[in-house]
């Protein structure tokens, strides 16, 4: 193997002392990338698993691949719909020159001429983020003398699918740039944030530029092309009215709708979430806590109902199926560093995601999305969950041995 | 002593900064400071308070019994503080209008009172005044700075003054509206703290526990 | 105790033998208190009193501004009493659609009689959301210099998204031409509802008319056109759906048969 001795020769370099000791990260970023990371726990106690992080982390981006492929091709379809009902003037920009130089077309009944289309709106955004991210925690890596993790890969892959297609890419990388600092190496890095920093970015750019990141226009990006998303619609005309919109639920299940780059499709999230059930890096007492919050919550609004609001009546199955909500449950719910640690305090972490949804998105007027503001709110719960947990089991404790 | 009132004006600035260092007033720098003008108003407003309180304060401070201590700093408080509030709405009704009811909740900004308790109480009417002028001006220093970065790149403006065009208006600015809404001077105020204890590394806290580290290769 | 506490007119043997007791005792406390109390309130009120018409006049002149402003007659050169002599306040029976000398225009507070069941009526049918209405209405008229009507401007008021919008809106003398829309105390977000203050946003309505020629309200704010026309339509504010259906509402009820219908008609037919 030429490259693994090219990586023994070179390390000398990096490591203390050598000439290009403050470069260390980043020589450790390329090499654990590519081979499996020597670091080997030397205190007790042992743990012996084959899981490392590494692992959880290229399994949750191997997990996101149904959702990334299906965001190509909704984007595509949606952008090449939306020209061929618009006509030849909104075939502007490098992206129809590119589709025409290489004659794929716009036909919206070609998947490979979607999936096309839909993948340059999808790289242009990942790259940035992946450039702008990663010089920034190449940055904290080197002045704080932490190793560059794959976390990153995967925060920069989530960030990504939440965005809408058509964000400005200075935005993007502002997020990014937020949701690394703020979100993460301020308290110290992977391990030790408390939000989850995909979304943190994403809540900066919500709030800081709501005309590029909410509302009707943004979701195609065809100028001039209006489609509201199926939670807008919902809050504004009712659930019932989406047929008329031309949303039926299965529609909304597969992903046929306005939405965010990746998180349109519940069933590539539902994919995603068999994969990691079954390779046990997601927690399934955090699905079931976020499923049971959901849906009881939802059904006691569907009960209490309301004359003047008519996202009272909207069932749990089209909660289930519209907006972030099967994205969030999948791969935010469960991101194992920000949700609680304790069993017992899982199953009320994702119970208190499921309410909040809920809550933001039908008696909140401002806000139809309530996934990210959910997690984020109960990312900051959770060490108090844990607390509580833990306490009450010192007390039983007590009372059986005291 | 001349030099010593120059130190109370002085250490409160930087050293021992109000907001920054005892992380109080926050309440009231989150509310005020998406404009720069009211921002500098309230500023005044609370070095103005801060000031006279402390010096009335530590005027009677030998007869001021212990058991009615804190009920008699609140009056001197809330009567300078119902004054600023008059006089501003009679001269400065613009600015009063949208500073509303903040400069009614200078009575329980924690900096006039902790003031008041911690060193007026203890030092003579001029020290205590040059004291409050100092913890004022810090208060106001950083009032001013998150306001900069808040009034400039949320609205694109510096004192009302137009710096860079909005989009809106017809410009290039696309105006960052996180930085309108108040919790945004939270990270704001955490940025200048980091910011302020990278620089004088001395105001860092000493961690309540250390976290365990396991050694690499 | 009550009777042995000092007044400021001690004298002053007496003055000097409490500030010589002990500093915690009984005695010396009550006198501090109640001395502090005294000369607290004392200045207090000297200056709420003193300054009180200072304020009052802030008041008066900053409701003015904002007429002058919708009026489109605003200059800040100028002075706000004197170019305000230019309008004739006026209280208008909405259900007549008539003035009425039963009130003083000057003083007459509608939001105070909004609040008062003989001179209001709750609504049942309420889409800008603002519980009960005041059946009277300071309105303002600016005249020609031959004494005809130039412009009547009405206030307005609604909810939006977080909070109720206070404005006015200006019209032509034929009553069916806007001229403007300006709110002077809201609470929308900054940077999105609180657009509603853009001068953009605000020249949009100049122009704009209220019905069509079969006298049906259509003047709309959404983000399309509606189908009677872009002289009855608003474009709504950017990423600020609900102030601007708030916008909508209240435009749409104030216009309507609840709010100045009546008096529009009038208007229009020179009865006024």
């Amino acid at each position: 193997m030429g490259l693994r001795n090219l990586f023994d020769r070179i390390e000398p370099l990096f490591e203390k002392g050598g000439k290009y000791e403050k470069l260390f990260p980043i020589y450790e970023m390329v090499e654990s990338f590519i081979y499996t990371p020597k670091t080997v726990t030397k205190n007790a106690p042992h743990v012996r698993s084959y899981v490392d992080m590494k692992r959880i982390m290229t399994y949750v981006v191997i997990a996101t691949i149904p959702c990334i492929f299906f965001s190509w091709y909704n984007t595509g379809w949606q952008a090449n719909s939306a020209i061929a009902t618009l006509g030849a003037a909104s075939e502007t920009g490098w992206r129809i020159w590119l589709l025409k130089a290489f004659s794929i077309g716009l036909d919206p009944s070609s998947i490979f001429a979607n999936m096309f289309h839909g993948a340059l709106y999808f790289f242009p955004i990942y790259i940035t983020t992946l450039v702008v991210g990663g010089i920034f925690e190449v940055i904290f890596a080197t002045v704080r003398r932490h190793e560059v993790n794959e976390g990153f890969l995967v925060t920069s892959m989530l960030y990504t699918l939440i965005l809408p297609a058509s964000a400005p890419l200075w935005q993007v990388a502002l997020g990014i740039i937020f949701g690394v600092v703020i979100g993460k190496e301020v308290f110290g890095g992977t391990g030790k944030n408390f939000l989850n920093p995909a979304l943190t970015g994403r809540a900066f750019l919500y709030f800081a530029y709501p005309a590029q990141m909410s509302g009707d226009a943004i979701w195609t990006p065809v100028d001039g092309f209006s489609g509201a998303t199926a939670l807008s619609v919902s809050a504004s005309q009712g659930y019932q009215d989406l047929a008329a919109a031309g949303i039926t639920w299965m529609d909304a299940f597969l992903g046929f709708m306005q939405g965010s780059l990746g998180e349109t499709s519940t069933l590539a999230c539902l994919l995603g979430l068999v994969f990691l059930l079954a390779t046990k890096i997601a927690n399934w007492r955090l699905v079931v806590g976020c499923l049971a919050g959901m849906i009881g919550f939802s059904l006691l609004l569907n009960t209490i109902g309301s004359n003047t609001n008519p996202m009272f009546s909207m069932p749990w199955y089209w909660h289930l199926v519209v907006g972030g909500y099967a994205f969030g449950l999948v791969f935010m719910v469960t991101e194992p560093v920000s949700a609680s640690h304790t069993n017992v305090g899982r199953y009320f972490y994702g119970a208190l995601i499921g309410v909040m949804v809920v809550l933001i998105r039908v008696i909140n007027p401002a806000f139809p999305e309530g996934m990210m503001l959910a997690i984020l709110f109960a990312n900051v719960f959770a060490p108090l969950i844990d607390y509580f947990v833990v306490q009450a089991n010192i007390k039983r404790r007590m009372r059986r041995y005291g | 002593m001349a030099h010593k009132h120059r130190e109370l004006l002085i250490d409160p600035l930087v050293d021992n900064n109000p907001i920054t260092l005892q992380v109080l007033g926050i309440c009231s720098a989150l509310a005020v400071t998406s404009s720069l003008q009211v921002a500098f108003v309230m500023a005044l407003a609370v070095t103005a308070v801060t000031a006279f309180a402390s010096m009335f304060i530590s005027m009677l401070r030998n007869h001021i019994p212990g058991s009615i201590r804190i009920i008699v700093q609140m009056v001197i408080i809330a009567s300078l503080v119902i004054l600023v509030d008059q006089i501003l709405k009679a001269f400065a009704y613009e600015i009063s209008k949208t500073l509303s009811v903040f400069v009614g909740l200078i009575i329980t900004n924690c900096i006039v009172m902790g003031r008041a308790e911690a060193f007026a109480m203890k030092n003579p009417p001029v020290a205590s005044f040059m004291d409050g002028i100092g913890n004022g001006l810090g208060y106001g220093l950083i009032l001013m700075l998150v306001g900069v970065v808040r009034e400039l790149l949320g609205a694109g403006s510096l004192f009302g003054i137009t710096i860079l065009e909005t989009v809106n208006n017809g410009g290039w600015y696309v105006p960052n509206g996180l930085l309108l809404l108040p919790p945004s001077a939270f990270f704001v105020i955490g940025l200048l703290i980091w910011a302020f204890r990278a620089w004088k590394p001395q105001q860092v806290e000493e961690r309540e526990y250390k976290i365990q580290t396991v050694e690499a290769h | 105790m009550a009777d042995q506490s000092p007044s400021s007119e001690a004298p002053k043997g007496f003055l000097r033998k409490f500030q010589d007791l002990p500093t915690d005792s009984i005695p010396k406390t009550l006198f501090v208190a109640v001395t502090l109390c005294l000369f607290a309130s004392m200045i207090v009120s000297i200056a709420a009193v003193s300054l009180r018409p200072i304020q009052e006049e802030n008041k008066l002149r900053d409701k003015r501004i904002n007429i002058l402003q919708v009026a489109g007659v605003y200059d800040p050169s100028q002075n706000v009493r004197e170019a305000f002599q230019a309008f004739e306040p006026q209280v208008l029976d909405l259900t007549t659609g008539k003035f009425t000398d039963d009130f003083d225009a000057a003083t007459f507070d509608d939001r105070a009689a909004s609040k008062n069941p003989e001179l209001s009526r709750s609504l049942t049918d309420d889409p800008a959301g603002i519980g009960r209405q005041s059946n009277f209405k300071t309105i303002y008229l600016l005249r020609t210099d031959d004494g005809a009507i130039d412009k009547v401007i009405l206030p307005v008021h609604g909810y939006g998204l977080w909070s109720t919008l206070y404005g006015f809106i200006a019209l032509e003398a034929d009553g069916n031409d806007i001229f403007g829309l300006q709110f002077y105390q809201h609470a929308e977000t900054p940077g999105l509802g609180a657009e509603v203050d853009n001068p953009r946003w605000k020249a949009l309505w100049s122009g704009k008319k209220l019905r069509d020629e079969n006298g049906d309200l259509q003047i709309t704010v959404d983000k399309s056109a509606p189908a009677a026309g872009i002289e009855y339509h608003v474009d709504a504010i950017a990423g600020a759906t609900l102030t601007s259906r708030g916008v909508d509402n209240l435009v749409k009820f104030w216009m309507g048969k609840e709010g100045y219908a009546t008096f529009l008609s009038n208007l229009q037919a020179g009865e006024v």
